[in-house]
């Protein structure tokens, strides 16, 4: 590797640039001790008759507060959700926040106040953190961090996908995405950020579940190629059935960016056997309307999208950051 | 409809006894064509390939290297967004930014008026077809300056033609292009021609009519983008365009110099044209290094004789993450397309 | 990259007006389109208003060139 080689911003988008850089660092933490998991959105230690769940996650986000929510609720939201679609019930989140000199202190207690909001809403309670302030000009306003834990009895993997599964989504997805988008190319819209914590409809339906992600950073496209290959299987979507609003789509459209790729902050993608996909839907609909089924897995490899056509499409880990595209 | 155009399509390509090449000159075409999985469903006698239609990727080396120059000589740029990460000798616009360099990359040029605000020496690098330039034309009027690689698009087109390395049987022409210079200009070309928007039933039944003209052998223009496409066009976009530009030697990856194709700023604007203003700096720029040959087929498949997969370095060092060419970098460039979409 | 729908007009002052794209509202400028009224659909490219445009989609243009073939 050349030793003139930079961090991109790619290195951060959740892309297959991302995965790379983590095979790296990964490369060089060999340590695991009885960790298992230690590549997935949260590590495992068995304790006998229990598991112990633990993840962490950092945020930055711009613009800070947005339609729906601030940097503190998908801060929150972020790590209980990393916790949940393993199964876990989340106990307890530490948080650490950096912050940059002359920050407004009104806004610092209203992003506390909104992680409050969640801590009650999913009855996961912070419990440690650390407070650090950066000179001016170090920081683009604030940075925070969650770090949890959970406690599971069995775990839900994000390979277990079998053929046959239909693949269910607890909601329209790319909200949380679009909301930042048009707040930053000044569009207005009617949507708000998806962000909300998952932890209390996974304990509902999490039976049922041979497999589960939250499609954050990558959005659909990431995820679910990442669940089709640790499983072993292909998966095809149903164009007539994505779960994308109008809304979202268009916004998609004007920016020239794939809609695979446009992430939530609280939903999540799950494969359930076809036997059960009555019964999971039934429970997740009380939650959100909108849950569905997008499609299904089969034997094979690789993630297609059935078109309306009657084509089929492959659907790729996205790769290069989400940029707006124009000529 | 779809499927009963699908059906014509199968049936009158049964009339034709001969492969049959349609070339889209459009990147929004490249991507719809492929989104939507249409070549998988065309006969086994009809091709779909891909012309010089992505703006980024016709753009020459030299005028990248050219600009990203300027951008590590201290002088703020400003472009769309694909065009950063396009390499060049001197590395690309994103690599100049992380090295130090003011580069910003923009949606619309209005933004660049913006940010000309705060840094008043900023180069916008204009780039596109006739769909961009007359944006660049009243930016310019507003006071902007510009490295102008805008060009003409008929002239490529008969380029193509007069050069006959491939045979095109006909051409799926631009929408927004055409919504610009109307239909009138493509007469001048004679090969059945449609102008089309970029939806699959628009271009589904653009492959019918093509292909109908061609079993009949009754070549001409047909438009099937009327509901944004006039006869003449779009006068007052055009006027813009010509306030500010006047035809030169465009140059063109793969093509190099087309004589009237390029859009050079006229007299009148040049203390906004930057090739004048920072001629001091572009005159120590070495673009020997510009011309030397890589590996990159680029130039070939923009002009439709090399597909993707035939270029030695495709998925083997260059990818979208990667990228060795501007036919990698777009998402609108055949490389991309193919990357994403070809399996 | 071209964008394949229309923007509503719903507002307009000088050069710029306000554009609804299926919900999303976008400044757009209309310098380079003679005549844009409020109500009108435009197609809009990298921000500007490039033509007017009718609600005719692809399955109308079918229909005409099925009656013009007489097939």
């Amino acid at each position: 590797m050349a030793n003139d080689e930079r961090i991109e911003l790619d290195h951060g988008g959740g892309g297959y640039k991302s995965w790379q850089l983590l095979q790296e660092v990964r490369g060089i933490l060999k340590e695991r001790g009885k960790w298992q998991n230690c590549e997935d959105d949260a590590a495992v230690y068995d304790l006998g008759n229990q598991k112990l769940i633990f993840t962490s996650d950092g945020f930055i986000v711009d613009p800070i507060f947005f339609p729906g929510g601030d940097i503190g609720k998908i801060a929150m939201c972020g790590t209980i959700n990393d916790l949940s679609v393993m199964g876990a019930k989340p106990l307890g989140i530490a948080l650490s926040i950096v912050i940059e000199e002359g920050f407004p202190k009104s806004d610092l207690m209203k992003i506390v106040k909104s992680i409050n909001q969640i801590s009650k809403e999913s009855g996961v309670p912070v419990v440690t953190g650390d407070t650090k302030v950066t000179p001016k000009g170090k920081l683009d306003k604030i940075e925070i961090t969650t770090s949890g834990v959970g406690i599971a009895e069995e775990i839900i993997p994000n390979n277990g996908i079998k053929p046959d599964d239909v693949i269910i989504t607890s909601g329209d997805l790319g909200e949380h995405s679009v909301t930042l988008l048009a707040s930053r190319f000044n569009y207005k819209t009617g949507l708000k950020t998806d962000s909300k914590p998952l932890n209390k409809e996974i304990e509902k339906v999490g039976n049922f579940l041979n497999a589960c992600k939250d499609p954050t950073r990558g959005g659909l496209a990431a995820n679910i190629v990442e669940m089709a290959e640790k499983s072993k299987v292909k998966i095809v979507l149903d164009e007539e059935t994505l779960p994308y609003k109008k809304e979202v789509v268009a916004v998609s459209e004007l920016l020239g960016i794939d809609i695979f790729s446009l992430a939530s902050e609280g939903r999540f993608i799950a494969a359930v056997s076809p036997k059960y996909k009555g019964q999971a839907l039934a429970i997740l609909r009380k939650f959100n309307p909108e849950a569905k089924i997008i499609g299904q897995a089969k034997k094979g490899s690789g993630v297609y999208l059935k078109t309306k056509l009657g084509s089929y499409r492959p659907i790729e880990m996205p790769k290069g950051k989400l940029i707006p595209r124009i000529c | 409809m779809e499927k009963e155009v699908l059906d014509k399509i199968h049936k009158t390509a049964a009339k034709i006894d001969h492969d049959v090449n349609l070339m889209e000159v459009c990147g929004t075409h490249t991507q719809a064509i492929a989104r939507a999985g249409l070549r998988s469903l065309m006969p086994k006698n009809v091709h779909l390939t891909t012309g010089p239609g992505c703006p980024v990727c016709v753009t020459a080396q030299e005028d990248i290297d050219a600009i990203v120059s300027l951008a590590l000589g201290g002088i703020p740029v400003a472009t769309y967004g694909d065009m950063m990460r396009v390499p060049g000798a001197f590395g690309s616009l994103d690599q100049a930014r992380e090295k130090g360099a003011k580069v910003f990359d923009i949606y619309s040029v209005e933004e660049a008026l913006k940010i000309q605000k705060g840094n008043s020496n900023l180069v916008f690098f204009g780039l596109g077809f006739e769909t961009t330039a007359p944006m660049t034309a009243y930016a310019i009027q507003k006071g902007l300056t510009v490295y102008s690689t805008h060009k003409l698009f008929l002239p490529a087109m008969k380029a193509l033609l007069e050069i006959g390395e491939l045979k095109i049987d006909g051409y799926i022409c631009p929408g927004h292009v055409s919504a610009i210079i109307g239909t009138r200009p493509y007469e001048e070309i004679k090969a059945p021609q449609v102008i089309t928007g970029f939806n699959p039933d628009d271009i589904l039944l653009a492959v019918y009519m093509l292909l109908e003209q061609i079993a009949n052998d009754d070549p001409k223009v047909e438009n099937e983008y009327q509901r944004v496409v006039h006869p003449e066009g779009n006068p007052k976009a055009l006027a813009e365009i010509f306030e500010v530009f006047e035809p030169g030697d465009g140059n063109w990856r793969g093509f190099g110099a087309i004589p009237g194709s390029g859009l050079d700023i006229k007299k009148k604007y040049e203390a906004q044209n930057a090739k004048i203003k920072y001629k001091s700096i572009l005159d120590k720029v070495d673009f020997t290094k510009s011309r030397r040959k890589t590996a990159c087929k680029c130039g070939e498949i923009i002009r439709g004789l090399k597909l993707p997969s035939q270029c030695p370095v495709f998925q083997k060092g260059c990818t979208p993450d990667r990228p060795i060419g501007p036919c990698m970098v777009s998402v609108e460039g055949a490389c991309n397309v193919e990357y994403r979409y070809g399996k | 990259m071209c964008l394949a729908f229309p923007g509503k007009v719903t507002k307009i002052a000088g050069d710029q007006a306000v554009a609804d794209f299926d919900g999303i509202k976008k400044e757009v400028n209309i310098s380079l389109v003679k005549g844009v009224k409020t109500g009108d659909f435009v197609m809009v490219h990298a921000g500007f208003a490039i033509q007017k445009m009718s609600k005719q989609d692809a399955k109308e243009v079918y229909k005409l060139y099925k009656e013009a073939e007489g097939k």
